[in-house]
C-alpha cells in the first residue's frame, strides 16, 4: 500500500532523473508543464464525470433512471454532448462587445485550473506549494465574478446584464461569509500553507473543531459557484441563462466546464480545510481518500441541488449578510477563545 | 426547530434517491397496462355469425360487412372491414356482439405511415396475430 501511495512521487522522481541535474530549471519547467497538464486533465475529465452524474441524480431524486440510452448505463452522454457543442456555429451577437464577450469564457474555464493548482491531493503532491495557498485561493476564485460580469455585459442583451449584475451583488457578498469561516482554521493552524493545514489534521479533521464554521462554508461555497439553491445567476425562469443567454457552442461549454471546474474546486478546499485532505486510513492510498472525500462533497451539493427551489433574491442577501456573517463572526470568536482557553491549559497540565 | 424542514426535504429526495425507478422502458419492455385499457379492436371470425349488430351499434359506422348464405342456409362471413381512423374505441360494438366474437385488445401500436392502412381487414389481421402466437 506504501509503494502505491508513493506512486506519483516516484514517477515524478523517475522525470526528474531523466534530467543530468534533477533540480536544474529544465527539469522544474518540465514537472511544471505535466503537473498544469494533469490539472486540465482532471477539470475534464471531472466535468466529464460530473455532468452525467449530476443528470443521474436529478434523475434519481425524482424516480427516474437518468441518462441510459448511449453506452453501459449512459456513461458516453457527455461525450457525445461534448462533441455536439464542438460541432455547434461560435454565434457572436450583433452589438457586442466583441473582445470581452470572448474573453469571458476563457477567464472562467482557467480560474478553476488556477485554484486546483495549489489543493494538495496526497502527501507531497501539490501541483505548485504556496505558502499562500488559502489567499491564492481565494484571490482566484473571486475573480469568476469579474468573468461572469464581463460576459452579461458584452453580450448586448438585457437579461445577461441583469444575470451579470446579479453575479456581482450575489457573489461578492457570500465572499465575506466564506473567507471568515476558513479564518477559524487559519486561528487553529497558524499558517495560510494548505499542505501544512492537511498535516496538521493528522490527529483530528477540523470539522469536528469548527462544526460552524464548516456548515457556513458550505453554504457560501454553493452560492460561489451559483448552483441551486443559489442560482440566481443564471436562473432560467427569470433571465432566460443570464449571463451565458448568447453563448453557443463551445464557448457556452467552456462556462459550462468552469461552472463544474469550480464545484470540483471547492469541495477540493473543503476537504482540505474540514475533512482532513489526503489523511485516512492506511487502508486506501492519501488520493484517493481525497478524491472520495472530494466525490462526497459534491454529491452533497448535487443532492442539496435537486431538493431545494431557488431561494428569493431579497432573502438571498438577507442570509448572507444577517445570517451567515455573524454566525462566521461568532465562530472566529469562539475559536480565539477557545485557543486561549487551550493555550492556559495546556501549560498546566503538561499537555 | 427553525430550518427543520430543510432536513425532511433532504429525506425524501434521499428516499426517492435510493427507491426504485417508476419509469417504464417502453420500446424494450411493454408497459403494464390498466386491465380496461382499449386501443385495437380484435376479430374472432370462427365465431362471428355476420348478424351486423356490431355495424349497427357503431356510432361511426366504422365496420362495414358483407356475408353470403351457406348450405343450410346460415350467413357466412365473407369479409369484415373497420376504417380505424374513424373508431374512438368507444367498445360499444363489443358490447353489441352476442357471440363474443369481436373484442377489444391492448395492442396499442398503430402507429401507420399511410392513410390507406387505417382500413382494418379484420379477418386477415386474425389470421396474423394467430400466426404471431398472440390472443386474437
Amino acid at each position: 500500500m506504501n509503494a502505491l501511495n508513493q506512486l506519483p512521487l516516484n514517477i515524478a522522481a523517475a522525470i526528474r532523473s531523466l534530467f543530468g541535474d534533477p533540480h536544474s530549471i529544465w527539469a522544474d519547467l518540465t514537472m511544471d508543464i505535466i503537473s498544469i497538464i494533469l490539472v486540465i486533465v482532471l477539470i475534464v475529465l471531472a466535468a466529464l464525470i460530473l455532468i452525467l452524474l449530476e443528470r443521474k441524480v436529478a434523475g434519481w431524486t425524482s424516480q427516474r433512471p437518468g441518462p441510459n440510452r448511449l453506452g453501459p448505463h449512459g456513461w458516453f452522454q457527455t461525450i457525445a454532448d461534448a462533441l455536439k457543442l464542438m460541432g455547434k456555429e461560435d454565434v457572436t451577437p450583433a452589438g457586442a462587445d466583441r473582445l470581452m464577450f470572448k474573453i469571458a469564457p476563457m477567464i472562467m474555464f482557467a480560474l478553476p485550473m488556477m485554484t486546483l493548482a495549489v489543493i494538495p491531493y496526497g502527501h507531497g503532491m501539490a501541483p505548485i506549494r504556496l505558502n499562500l495557498g488559502i489567499v491564492y485561493y481565494l484571490a482566484i476564485s473571486a475573480v469568476s465574478t469579474l468573468a461572469l460580469l464581463m460576459a452579461g455585459w458584452s453580450s448586448n442583451n438585457k437579461y445577461s446584464l441583469l444575470g451579470g449584475m446579479r453575479a456581482v451583488a450575489q457573489m461578492i457578498s457570500y465572499e465575506i461569509p466564506l473567507v471568515f469561516s476558513l479564518l477559524g482554521v487559519v486561528m487553529i493552524t497558524q499558517t495560510f500553507n494548505l499542505s501544512q493545514i492537511v498535516a496538521d489534521q493528522h490527529t483530528i479533521p477540523f470539522i469536528v473543531l469548527q462544526p460552524l464554521a464548516f456548515v457556513v462554508y458550505l453554504i457560501a461555497g454553493v452560492a460561489e459557484v451559483n448552483r441551486a439553491p443559489f442560482d440566481l445567476v443564471e436562473a432560467d425562469q427569470e433571465v432566460v441563462a443570464g449571463p451565458f443567454t448568447e453563448y453557443t457552442g463551445l464557448r457556452w461549454g467552456l462556462f459550462f466546464l468552469g461552472e463544474y471546474g469550480n464545484m470540483t474546486a471547492v469541495a477540493a478546499l473543503t476537504t482540505t480545510m474540514f475533512l482532513g485532505g489526503w489523511q485516512g486510513p492506511a487502508i486506501l492510498p492519501g488520493y484517493v481518500w481525497f478524491f472520495l472525500k472530494v466525490g462526497i462533497i459534491i454529491f452533497f451539493q448535487m443532492w442539496v441541488r435537486w431538493t431545494f427551489p431557488r431561494i428569493r433574491i431579497d432573502h438571498l442577501m438577507g442570509l448572507a449578510w444577517k445570517v451567515l456573517l455573524p454566525l462566521s463572526i461568532l465562530n472566529i470568536f469562539l475559536t480565539g477563545v477557545g485557543i486561549y482557553i487551550y493555550q492556559l491549559i495546556v501549560p498546566r497540565i503538561g499537555g | 426547530m427553525f430550518g427543520k424542514g430543510l432536513f425532511t426535504g433532504l429525506g425524501i429526495t434521499l428516499k426517492r434517491m435510493l427507491g426504485p425507478n417508476i419509469t417504464e422502458f417502453y420500446p424494450e419492455e411493454m408497459p403494464n397496462l390498466p386491465p380496461r385499457t382499449r386501443s385495437s379492436m380484435g376479430l374472432d371470425p370462427e365465431k362471428c355469425i355476420s348478424c351486423n349488430m356490431c355495424a349497427n351499434a357503431c356510432p361511426n359506422k366504422v365496420i362495414t360487412i358483407t356475408s353470403e348464405k351457406g348450405e343450410s342456409n346460415k350467413k357466412v362471413l365473407k369479409s369484415y372491414r373497420m376504417d380505424v381512423g374513424r373508431c374512438l374505441f368507444c367498445g360499444l360494438c363489443t358490447e353489441a356482439c352476442p357471440t363474443g366474437a369481436l373484442h377489444v385488445t391492448q395492442q396499442f401500436e398503430n402507429a401507420i405511415y399511410e392513410a390507406d392502412e387505417l382500413k382494418w381487414d379484420m379477418i386477415e389481421r386474425a389470421g396474423k396475430s394467430r400466426g404471431r402466437g398472440e390472443q386474437a
